[in-house]
């Protein structure tokens, strides 16, 4: 009981904070930074506790799991949403983490933001992003689920948008959104295949016993399309396989939203969903096969292009692709807890070498006069074992980002484009636009309106 | 069947257009106070009617034509509503007195087919919604001839199959009608209601057109009304036939809508393209027959006329502003002067193609699960289609919104007060019903009942 409230609280409060802030935006009230900040350290203080306190009451009741229905959304004839969330062994780390890293950037942003005119905008999208993480972190099943993966992209899109008066970032972030919309259309359609083939998408009903050692209870080709659609799915949230490009595009937002999005959290959304999922991955051969394909050709592809990269965020966010390539393999692999510890690892290594990277040169600096002048340049050791035709292959290839924008430009979106514009034979040609009354070089005014 | 304590449908239809016709054609401030009080009134009258309706078919008890039923009382509430939300939002440069009263009478228009008892009254609520753009109120008519034709070939074809179904002898019931007659009711669906690839006039409509009183025209949603009808009270073999083929042509239509969004760049055509591929979904739960489809159907009506119209309200906002807005070069950079009305237009855009959170989750979630369950691929073409509009909500928002603020731009004004009251209202319905929606689901799932119901009963047979 007592930890079915904290859980209660560690979902309801980020979600009650997200209201508050978007009425008082509503009704035409300004927060003040100071506010905003005291606001946000407050409520990440009251997160840490509560999801310390919630692991605290596993580990004293020697409880592998908690289960609890907080409601049911809403119930239709046969179908019904029920909000059900769980805290066992996989979901309480990633919400454990989740709220300290978010909680350290959300400190580090009131700094970093100070006097930015999108600071509001900026904690408001933060946490609706903690909201969205929590509940794909503690969701009792993939619909609920669904419904926090959608809140972390859309919150991650406006992020990579926030300089909204800069062309780049605009352009960046439709491509971000494009690339998750498509991605996310796999966990849709997984959603209605579990409901369609097994008549439920709730965890406990797709897999008996808790985390680690759950089962599968899913057999046959629908339980083989399943697990591809969410191989599919993960690929998509973190960067990998045919998804592959969007991540170093999202490095247009500001620093701190880079590190929680995809140095600390966003990123490992899909590794969790596949860490929960894998059972299931594991019954099927082809899902086995495409996961491991999609994590170690990512790898392959981010440590290449990484080595390539003049600034120091795409540098950074290539290197982050390639550790989640391994850990997916990982996973792939059965190695759930080997990746649990790396995904661990590897979210508190990147939002520090985020956070870092606008004093990047500052540190190095301060790293080679500490050293006396004497710091060897690193990498460029594997290399040197290839032929060098090869080598130079490997380096445009490297250049080139794996042709990855171009392929997608030719073979998806310029076909796509050209069947839209062929579909325009069922409407007449539009006539030239009517004029306006009204002349945009005058100021227009409240009484015009 | 039961009869309501007083005439309430008769007022809710009536007041709008004896307001409309005695409102001057020019007149300031007060013609727009008198059209709101009308329009308010109305939504007062089929909320009290609704309500103390309790659930179940009523008939009015002066004009015994008119009923309210739980198909009806809703949309009949929520249409006068919207009407308000869109006369506070009309720009002055629009609002003059034959403006406001072209609108008063598509409300009563459109309340008269909602609340049509039967075909007939239907057909000439359907009319009446036609009679402020064949009578050019809303300015002139240069430029729509396709929409206007589309719009009355629709009501013609409605027409003929309600006559051929009266003449067949069966005093105007669906049960025995024939599958010209329905064939014929279908066609004019998916004409009024701009299903791809007979979309032509509503984005002319869209384009040309003034605005507002389009968006309130196609969110009427008479199209999916019919259809609705039609399914409640039962049809035969041949009927329901045609009805599916209307269904799965809805389905493809969405798809077709969504990928032809991607050759647009005007916001008009934009937004009509992603409203009609939307509003397809409304007649493609419908046709699923099962309780999730036909539920989600419902609440996407409503949800698809909120958020839709939002859109439009704030584009209009946006062009009386910039009139660079009709067709931008770039994009216009609008969120630093105007961060409210991009606010706006966001989660007006979210909710439409289904944001966590909001309604339009909820009624997707629905939808998505009776596609599915009726028709396992063709239902693949929903999710998709909605990721595409979600891109293009997206690259709207973008264009109207984001980027480098133009020169040409120098000093825009944020929301204004009254428009700031209609476009909350639309916002807060989305989101408090989204994470709230057993209220809105407590109207349409009786509704919804009936026609599963029926479904079962022909199945068992």
């Amino acid at each position: 009981m007592y930890s079915e409230k904290l859980l209660s609280v560690l979902v309801a409060v980020p979600g009650v904070v997200v209201l508050m802030l978007s009425l008082s935006w509503l009704f035409g009230l300004t927060l003040a930074e100071r506010t905003i900040s005291r606001v946000t350290k407050a409520v990440y203080a009251l997160l840490i506790v509560t999801a310390v306190l919630l692991v605290l009451s596993l580990w004293r009741g020697h409880v592998d799991s908690v289960t609890m229905l907080a409601g049911h959304w809403f119930t239709v004839g046969d179908y019904g949403f029920d909000v059900v969330l769980l805290a066992d062994r996989l979901s309480v780390p990633f919400a454990l983490l989740t709220v300290v890293l978010v909680g350290i950037v959300g400190a580090f942003s009131v700094r970093y933001l100070h006097r930015d005119p999108g600071f509001f905008r900026f904690f408001l999208l933060l946490h609706l992003f903690t909201l969205g993480s929590l509940l794909v972190f503690l969701a009792g099943s993939l619909d609920l689920l669904v419904a926090g993966w959608e809140l972390v992209g859309i919150t991650s899109v406006l992020l990579v948008g926030f300089f909204q008066y800069r062309r780049d970032p605009v352009r960046n972030a439709l491509r971000v959104f494009t690339t998750y919309r498509v991605a996310d259309l796999c966990i849709l359609i997984a959603i209605f295949v579990a409901h369609h083939s097994f008549g439920a998408a709730s965890w406990a009903a797709m897999f008996r016993g808790t985390w680690p050692e759950a089962e599968n209870l899913m057999h046959g080709p629908g339980a083989t399309v399943l697990a591809v659609l969410l191989v599919l799915a993960a690929s998509g949230k973190s960067s990998q396989g045919p998804f592959y490009g969007w991540l170093p595009r999202a490095m247009e937002g500001p620093t701190p939203s880079s590190a929680v999005f995809y140095g600390a959290i966003s990123v490992h959304a899909g590794a969790y969903l596949l860490l929960r999922a894998e059972p299931l991955i594991r019954s099927s051969m082809v899902a086995t096969v495409v996961l491991v394909v999609i994590g170690l050709g990512t790898a392959f592809l981010g440590t290449l292009v990484h080595r390539t990269c003049a600034d120091a965020k795409t540098s950074v966010a290539y290197a982050s692709q390639t550790q989640l390539g391994l850990i997916f393999a990982e996973i792939g692999f059965g190695w759930t807890t080997m990746a649990l510890v790396h995904i661990g690892g590897h979210a508190v290594l990147r939002t520090l070498q985020f956070l870092r990277t606008p004093s990047m040169l500052r540190d190095y600096h301060r790293l080679h006069a500490a050293s006396g002048g004497n710091l060897d340049a690193t990498g460029s050791h594997y290399e040197t074992m290839l032929p060098v035709s090869v080598q130079h292959w490997l380096y445009r290839f490297a250049l080139g980002r794996g042709f990855y924008d171009s392929v997608v430009d030719r073979f998806v979106a310029a076909p796509v484009l050209m069947v839209a514009k062929l579909l325009g034979v069922f409407e007449p040609e539009g006539d030239p636009v009517p004029e306006e009354r009204v002349e945009v070089e005058k100021p227009v005014t409240v009484e015009v309106l | 069947m039961n009869e309501l304590f007083l005439p309430y449908l008769t007022a809710g239809v009536a007041t709008p257009l004896v307001v409309a016709m005695m409102l001057p054609s020019r007149c300031e401030g007060r013609g727009r106070v008198t059209a709101l009080m009308a329009a308010g009134f109305s939504a007062l009258c089929f909320a009290v009617g609704g309500g103390t309706s309790g659930g179940v078919e009523v008939v009015d008890p002066l004009i015994p034509w008119l009923n309210s039923g739980p198909l009806t009382a809703l949309p009949l509430v929520f249409y006068a509503l919207m009407t308000v939300a869109v006369l506070l939002m009309a720009p002055k440069r629009d609002a003059d007195g034959s403006f406001l009263a072209g609108v008063l009478i598509l409300l009563g228009g459109t309340s008269l087919a909602n609340a049509a008892a039967n075909l007939g009254v239907m057909t000439v609520g359907w009319w009446l919604t036609l009679v402020p753009f064949l009578a050019g109120m809303f300015g002139s008519r240069a430029g729509m001839g396709r929409a206007v034709g589309f719009q009355v070939v629709a009501g013609v074809l409605l027409t003929v199959g309600v006559v051929l179904l009266k003449v067949s002898g069966v005093d105007g019931g669906l049960r025995e009608g024939g599958g010209v007659a329905l064939g014929l009711l279908a066609m004019a669906t998916v004409l009024r209601k701009g299903v791809f690839p007979l979309h032509a006039g509503t984005m002319q409509l869209f384009e040309r057109g003034p605005l507002l009183p389009a968006g309130l025209l196609f969110n009427g949603h008479l199209g999916a009304l019919m259809v609705a009808r039609l399914e409640l009270e039962g049809l035969t073999e041949a009927g329901r036939m045609v009805m599916d083929v209307a269904g799965l042509v809805a389905l493809a239509g969405a798809l077709l809508a969504a990928v032809r969004a991607f050759a647009e760049r005007k916001p008009r055509r934009l937004l009509a393209l992603i409203a009609v591929s939307q509003a397809s979904f409304i007649l493609a739960g419908l046709a699923t027959r099962n309780m999730a489809g036909v539920t989600g159907a419902l609440v996407h009506w409503m949800v698809v006329s909120a958020a839709s119209m939002g859109m439009a309200c704030v584009l209009r906002a946006v062009e009386v502003r910039v009139a660079d807005a009709l067709a931008p070069s770039g994009p216009l950079g609008l969120a630093v002067r105007a961060p409210r009305l991009a606010v706006f237009f966001l989660v007006c855009g979210l909710a439409l193609i289904g944001l966590p959170g909001t309604l339009g989750y909820c009624a997707e979630d629905l939808l998505f699960h009776g596609a599915l369950e009726s028709h396992p691929l063709l239902g693949v073409a929903l999710p998709l289609a909605t990721a595409l509009n979600a891109v293009h909500i997206m690259r709207m928002y973008g264009m109207l919104f984001l980027g480098v603020l133009p020169k040409g731009v120098p000093n825009v004004p944020d929301v204004l007060v009254r428009e700031r009251w209609a476009l909350s209202a639309f916002v807060v319905f989305l989101v408090a019903c989204g994470i709230v929606p057993r209220l809105l689901l407590a109207t349409a799932v009786p509704a919804a009942e009936t026609m599963h119901a029926g479904e079962e009963v022909r199945s068992e047979k």
